[in-house]
């Protein structure tokens, strides 16, 4: 199950430089993991339903109306780098 | 009574009585911390100026006889991923090193209301993600009962600085037995309710299908005290629930000890901790019987794929644009990349790199998918075993504290902590961990009581009766004066 692990791919899909010394500690680390919850596999879990509340609740959505929220400025306060009113990223096409 | 601090219904009596003032008080909980805090390391930040305002501000109330309730004047400690209006959240973490909150979580929003006063934001491994604080970015907290082991974790500095002192109460979050293992450390009382009881708005998520907050205190009567002022519905979190509470039918209870609990892998100490609180229940007129709950086995290896799934969707936002830490690249996902590099602790992108394979292309359904099936499988075991017991009993953890360093080497022997806490999580039961004796080298032992959906106060109930058969009096080693 573990033999398709690919430190490289998983990291890239995270969005995490890894270096080369801690994707030896990770990918060792990940491998321990992966061995233990391949118990999984002897459940039969054929027919079984799947909780995403674990007491069943149907998520509910708030009622249509306006109420008061954080401030444009409050919820940009804590940026690295803002300009006029808006997040700044370095560029996006390089 | 088992603290050098009086509960919380007694501290409310000295102030009605006029025998303690609330700023005496705050000002004996922030001269304990000044004490102990250069070896426990349990607090990130104090809050000294605004809650000896506050406080001050209790004091006029209950001169003028317009006291709150039993929080007013209690000083409590806030796990430091919970937001507080003004103050830092760094969730232990360099990500979030700077970030200031700008608005209140809900259960904060509620504790003002009360009058409580808060001591500060406590340490906690890094997202909350650790059995032992040992992956705080800011250094570990040490057991007040010994510094040279863990307090347990994540909600470590939350239980050190009740056990220490430091505070009358705290504020932990459990996704995985966070408030019980480290209240279980630490030798005092760690409240998981029933999932969805307490809002989880405001709280930085990890696992949002998990996580729970909860007090961690002295006394069990002070964790119903805090659990009642700030469960109920929020709007705000849609996983919130309107619970109605439940009682057992029965005077005479049928407790349950699970038989996965006590085997191979949990220590001599833990199950003895177990036998003698059984014996105290059926002296008492009790029912306790074995029961087997065999996926029980199964739930580390679920949790060990849900939590992380969840934890990479939560921790995502951390990127470098909106809040947070960022490092300086030429473009937009080199940024990311360097930033969630430098920003996140090993154990964090450990946990991130397993739930993005876990949910990734083609592994979804073989993991992720699959976990969530034997998921409900085990809730289905506990409902099962729910229609035969009021309660369960088990140990909270598999062994007392250990030292620090004994578990970083290998992942699963760290994960393995969690091994009695994790069911609880798995299927929303409220569960709580209660100190009932000591080792032979003096560290804290406890039990652990699990109850079905909503029978929160009814938990609490039975817990406060073994906590007065078994009257736990012992003090941590490191309390005020005693450096």
């Amino acid at each position: 199950m573990t033999k398709d692990f690919n430190i490289d791919d998983i990291s890239n899909l995270a969005s995490i430089h890894l270096e080369e010394k801690e994707k030896l500690k990770l990918q060792k680390d990940l491998e321990i993991v992966l061995e233990h919850v391949d118990a999984l596999k002897n459940i039969d879990v054929k027919d079984e339903k799947i909780d995403i509340h674990p007491l069943s609740k149907v998520l509910e959505l708030r009622e249509d109306e306006s109420t008061p929220s954080l401030s444009h400025e409050d919820a940009m306060k804590n940026s690295p780098e803002t300009k006029d009113g808006h997040f700044v990223v370095p560029p996006s096409i390089e | 009574m088992n603290r050098n601090i009086p509960s919380i219904s007694k501290l409310n009596n000295l102030f009605l009585d006029k025998e303690l003032k609330p700023s005496e008080l705050f000002e004996q909980v922030y001269e304990n911390a000044s004490f102990t805090e250069s070896i426990l390391h349990a607090h990130l930040e104090l809050f000294y100026d605004e809650g000896l305002e506050n406080s001050k501000k209790s004091d006029e109330r209950f001169l003028k006889g317009e006291s709150i309730g039993k929080l007013d004047g209690i000083p409590i400690a806030i796990k430091d991923n919970i937001n507080v209006y003004g103050y830092k959240t760094t969730c232990s973490s360099k990500m979030l090193s700077n970030y200031v909150s700008p608005y209140d979580a809900t259960v904060i929003g509620m504790l003002k209301e009360t009058g409580s006063t808060f001591t500060g934001k406590t340490n906690l491994d890094e997202f909350a993600m650790g059995s032992s604080t040992e992956n705080s970015a800011y250094g570990p907290t040490k057991n007040p009962w010994n510094p040279d082991y863990v307090p347990g974790g994540s909600s470590g500095g939350s239980a050190a600085v009740v056990s220490a002192g430091s505070a009358v109460a705290s504020l932990g979050s459990d996704t995985g037995g966070s408030i019980r293992q480290p209240a279980s450390f630490c030798g005092v009382v760690g409240f998981k309710p029933t999932y969805g009881t307490v809002s989880r708005f405001g709280l930085i998520a990890f696992a949002s299908s998990l996580d729970q907050i909860g007090p961690i205190t002295n006394t069990v009567d002070d964790a119903r005290i805090i659990f009642d002022n700030i469960q109920g519905y929020d709007p705000k979190d849609a996983t919130s629930i309107k619970p109605e509470y439940t009682e057992p039918k029965n005077k005479k209870l049928k407790i349950g000890i699970i038989k996965e609990l006590m085997q191979e892998g949990v220590s001599e100490d833990s199950q003895n901790e177990v036998n003698k609180v059984t014996q105290l229940l059926e002296n008492s007129g009790h029912e306790v019987v074995e029961t087997s709950l065999p996926l029980t086995e199964m739930a580390l290896s679920v949790y060990y794929l849900i939590a992380p799934a969840e934890c990479s969707a939560n921790l995502s936002r951390f990127d470098g644009v909106r809040f947070g830490l960022r490092e300086p690249a030429s473009g937009s996902y080199e940024m990311m990349n360097k930033t969630r590099a430098v920003g996140f602790g090993e154990e964090v992108k450990k946990r991130i790199l397993l739930g993005t394979y876990a949910l990734s292309a083609g592994y979804f359904d073989e993991y992720y998918g699959r976990a969530l099936k034997v998921r409900s499988k085990i809730i289905s075991d506990f409902q099962k075993a729910f229609d035969d017991f009021d309660f369960l009993i088990s140990p909270t953890t598999p062994s007392p504290a250990f030292k620090f360093g004994e578990k970083t080497e290998n992942p699963l022997e760290m994960y393995l902590s969690d091994l009695c806490t994790i069911p609880a999580n798995l299927a929303g039961l409220p569960a709580i961990s209660i100190p009932t004796g000591l080792s032979d080298n003096n560290m804290p032992l406890s039990i652990q009581l699990m109850g079905k959906p909503c029978s929160d106060y009814s938990l609490l109930d039975l817990a406060e009766s073994i906590e007065d058969m078994v009257s736990f009096n012992h003090l941590p080693k490191m309390t005020k004066g005693d450096k």
